[in-house]
């Protein structure tokens, strides 16, 4: 190990920092959605989850040194953008049916 | 230094405000310390060598999604503003459940087999710019980039036959 290198130990953040950083934010999330009653807050924490992940996804493309972890992290925005658009439009669909906010009376599946 | 510097304030910033999301009563209140977070995590992303998926973390995240949950309650009114939560009866298990995921994080973490995992890694090659990423959807990841086409078609057509279910329910066309 170079000076430089050494230098860049010292001063840097570790690769398990940001990997606890995402084990914490996921933590955070999934408290959210055993919490929440009302689906869009529940959606809200669903992000947090998928955030969390890109997080380590992020992380561990720096740790490998190649971009297959960012590509990973694109793909899950693409699809955190069409899982909030389905369920916004369930959301409104359900709301505009029954006027309740409320997942535990979401108990039948009749149109 | 100045990495642990920012390190330190982004992940403060993402934290808390996630903590705000999860415990605010107000919904609308909420959808906006989601942004809070967002933006930490793309100037997170931005110190790990990503700033093309820090901008497109922004645009779609903080832009799209955000302004999106903001117009849906904005639409929806009061009533999507009250939030009766849980965590009476069923508290002990939320916790455990919470509890046992961090656990197993924590040990994985010490306990990896990974080289180098504890100590900061050196980043030698281009992995995050636009032309990178580039090369890389479109030389390894094509299917992938084309799945990805799929999903957001399926996305878009689902929302229109939800709002015009919606629509004819209420005997329009």
């Amino acid at each position: 190990m170079n000076a430089l290198a050494h230098a860049a130990a010292v001063t840097g953040v570790p690769h398990s920092s940001y990997i606890g950083l995402s084990v914490l934010l996921f933590a955070i999330g999934l408290f959210g959605v055993a919490r929440r009653r009302n689906p869009l807050l529940l959606l809200l924490s669903v992000e947090l989850l998928l955030n969390a992940a890109n997080v380590a996804l992020i992380g561990f493309s720096r740790y490998w040194n190649n971009s297959d972890g960012q590509i990973f992290a694109l793909v899950v925005m693409v699809v955190a953008a069409a899982e909030v658009v389905i369920g916004l439009g369930l959301v409104v669909a359900v709301f505009r049916q029954r006027r309740a906010l409320d997942v535990d009376e979401m108990t039948e599946l009749r149109g | 230094m100045g990495e642990q510097i920012a390190f330190g304030l982004t992940a403060a910033g993402i934290v808390g405000c996630a903590l705000l999301v999860v415990l605010l009563k107000n919904a609308f209140q909420a959808a906006v310390a989601l942004i809070g977070t967002l933006v930490s995590v793309a100037i997170l992303f931005v110190l790990q060598h990503a700033p093309f998926v820090a901008f497109v973390q922004i645009i779609v995240y903080a832009g799209a999604i955000v302004t999106l949950f903001l117009f849906v309650l904005a639409y929806l009114g009061e009533r999507a503003l009250s939030d009766p939560d849980r965590l009476e009866h069923f508290e002990v298990f939320s916790w455990i459940t919470i509890l046992v995921i961090t656990a197993m994080g924590a040990i994985v973490m010490f306990t990896t087999a990974l080289p180098n995992f504890h100590t900061v890694p050196e980043t030698t090659e281009d992995i995050g710019s636009p032309t990178a990423l580039g090369f890389a959807f479109l030389r390894e990841h094509l299917l992938p980039f084309e799945a990805t086409s799929l999903v957001l078609l399926v996305g878009a057509v689902g929302a229109v036959v939800l709002a015009k279910r919606a629509v004819m329910a209420e005997g329009g066309r």
